[in-house]
């Protein structure tokens, strides 16, 4: 049911502001009594005071170390356009892959105990009771984090936009650079979530997410290294299936490449700087058996983007699983 | 009187062991029905199936004609469930942990805010209200706790150990809550180690071991089944002996058993306790042939049956 809202003055008008610019997103916020009650206690908690400060100090001194660095290389062309807009690119990088790392890490933290706790402190039997449905408790937890996370994210937008009054930084890149942050914020609350789902402790939960993650770096650390040593070998192609072998390599290596955050801001870069193009990236493949051909590859940001989604959809499907399956 | 819970051949296994054996149990609208039985009798098991928690492996629950099994979200509207732990949000305030399950109930929030006041007026912690849950003694928790499961106006009560833990005080005023709930027409079925707190409060009871129900009606109904014989308590003048006594009264009709009863109301009085069968007519006999064979009777009743004796006497022999 929807409410109209009322009461004081402030409250209402922002509500009313919100009812007509998002009425779905107003609906979630003020029907579902989970995102309420979270918010209510993370904004209370020094937890969430701690956890703000913490990611604008990390965030505000890495850039300004960066920004040293590379004004510093380059004090005597302070007035060049090019040089000004070298600088910009660089702060805005460091911010979105910061915001990247940190938003993977506080992600597992804020959501691995959302239904964990619950079972801890034996409130999750009285949820289990109510009319409150497993679908409602997953997506309060999963919504209050998210809406945490994006705090976070949205509290760093004075930070970067030190970028935008140097240039070099287009709107392409700020609108994939936070798509790729929302899904990274979704993937990993996702993650957390799910463990916490089916453990009984926050503990378990938390270093289960986290050992996952780890494992996630690792593999992608895997696939850069097998990249880097497979790339010489890509092009010699001495028959028609070496030539088929090398297509098929490149595809999934990009597509395992695409699958990495860090990796997939990097390279999303690289090909809108490099080849002007925010959406996909030419493969040339010079094969004398097969003739010389070239193939599309989807930009790093679409294919991470489309992953994620699809497994963070499958992470919170088993998360409302586990939660409404009841004891046996 | 139309039953509200039934309950046909329910039965839970935890790996070998049988937490719940065909258990058969059927409570009417209005009632207050008392679960009682020793650790383990699977009184929490049988609860926590019937409030949707736990999946059985065999047997059929309905209540107000819902199949728990079929349609939990309905039995869910229905039922009020207050577990033997009591779940707490410390970081929340009394009138935030109602309003928050009153939103998990899907209760408008206009008609929330009358609600909770009202509740809080009936468990008497209205005071309380903007103090931390973390904050609340054990006896306003469960009082709380009271509130919070009567907050959708539930048919039923599920009430797991409400007294466990509290002290006298508390007690007795949860027992004095209990029934101005049971007054507003709610049917309440609840477990309990107080075997007071039961044969105070319930209209029937059910007692449990090992899985099964072992004796169930109203407590009259069950002494009456469990103890055939009347209970009569005779005390003497110390001017005979308690064996001689003892041998006059057991030539006597109607006399079953006489036993050695100790601390009758002085220590200086040989006492007996006599199970006698037989009706009014006969027990008034019993008292003049005392009388006629000399016995220096100073103390003469018959005891009611208390649920203490019953329950001893229904799980005799399986509790160790």
């Amino acid at each position: 049911m929807t409410t109209q809202p009322s009461s004081r003055p402030i409250a209402s008008s922002l509500r009313s502001t919100l009812y007509s610019l998002f009425p779905a997103l107003y609906s979630l916020l003020s029907e579902n009594p989970v995102i309420r009650k979270e918010l209510r206690g993370r904004m209370r908690s020094r937890q969430g005071f701690f956890s703000l400060f913490f990611y604008l100090t990390t965030i505000s001194l890495w850039t300004l170390l960066i920004y040293s660095l590379v004004a510093a290389e380059g004090s005597y062309a302070r007035w060049d356009p090019d040089y000004r807009q070298n600088v910009g690119k660089a702060v805005f990088g460091t911010v979105v892959l910061l915001e990247l790392t940190l938003v993977s890490l506080f992600g597992p933290i804020l959501t691995s105990g959302a239904i964990a706790s619950e079972r801890e402190h034996q409130t999750f039997e009285l949820l289990r009771t109510t009319l409150l449905s497993a679908r409602s408790l997953v997506m309060g937890k999963l919504g209050s984090s998210l809406a945490f996370l994006f705090l976070l994210i949205f509290s760093v937008l004075p930070i970067q936009s030190i970028a935008f009054l140097l240039g070099g930084v287009g709107l392409a890149e700020l609108l994939v650079s936070s798509l790729m942050l929302v899904v990274t914020a979704v993937f990993f609350c996702s993650l957390g979530l799910f463990f916490s789902s089916f453990m009984k402790r926050t503990t378990g939960a938390t270093v289960a997410s986290y050992a996952t993650i780890l494992l996630t770096h690792m593999f992608g650390g895997c696939v850069f290294l097998g990249l880097a040593l497979t790339d010489t070998s890509l092009y010699s192609n001495t028959t028609p299936l070496d030539a088929l072998y090398t297509n098929f390599l490149n595809i999934v290596l990009w597509t395992l490449f695409s699958t990495h955050p860090l990796s997939a801001a990097i390279f999303s870069e690289v090909v809108l700087v490099e080849e002007q193009n925010l959406f996909y990236t030419n493969v040339a493949n010079n094969s004398s058996l097969i003739g010389s051909h070239t193939f599309y590859l989807p930009s790093p940001w679409i294919i991470f983007t489309l992953v994620y989604l699809l497994l963070a959809g499958i992470l919170i499907l088993l998360s409302v699983y586990f939660v409404k399956r009841p004891e046996r | 009187m139309t039953p509200i819970v039934e309950i046909e051949g329910l039965s839970k296994k935890f790996g070998k062991r049988t937490a719940v054996d065909s258990l058969s149990l059927s409570i009417e609208s209005g009632e207050i029905f008392g679960l009682v039985g020793p650790n383990g009798a699977g009184k929490t098991t049988t609860m926590r199936m019937l409030v949707t928690l736990l999946k059985p492996d065999k047997g059929e629950m309905r209540v107000g004609g819902y199949s728990v099994r079929k349609s939990p979200r309905e039995v869910r509207r229905l039922l009020g469930f207050m577990p033997d732990t009591f779940g707490v949000y410390g970081d929340m305030t009394v009138w935030e942990y109602l309003d928050f399950f009153g939103a998990c109930y899907k209760i408008p929030a206009p008609q929330r805010t009358a609600l909770i006041r009202d509740l809080l007026e009936l468990v008497d912690i209205a005071h309380r209200r903007d103090d931390t849950v973390d904050t609340l003694s054990r006896g306003l928790k469960q009082r709380l706790g009271l509130a919070r499961v009567l907050i959708h106006d539930p048919s039923v009560l599920v009430l797991d150990e409400p007294a466990s833990g509290l002290d006298p005080r508390a007690r007795v005023e949860i027992r004095e809550l209990l029934l101005e709930v049971a007054r507003l027409g709610k049917t309440i079925l609840f477990s309990s180690h107080i075997l007071a707190d039961v044969s105070e409060l319930c209209t029937r009871v059910g007692i449990m071991e090992e899985g099964k129900l072992v004796a169930l009606g109203t407590l009259d109904e069950l002494g009456q089944r469990l103890t055939p014989h009347r209970l009569v308590r005779v005390a003497f003048l110390p001017t005979i002996e308690r064996e001689e006594a003892r041998a006059v009264l057991s030539r006597l009709p109607g006399v079953m058993e006489a036993r050695r009863l100790d601390g009758l109301e002085s220590a200086d009085w040989p006492s007996l306790e006599i199970e006698f069968n037989g009706d009014d007519a006969s027990l008034h006999r019993f008292l003049a042939a005392m009388l006629e064979q000399g016995l220096p009777v100073v103390r003469f009743s018959e005891e009611t049956q208390n649920l203490e004796e019953v329950f001893l006497r229904a799980t005799r022999g399986i509790v160790s």
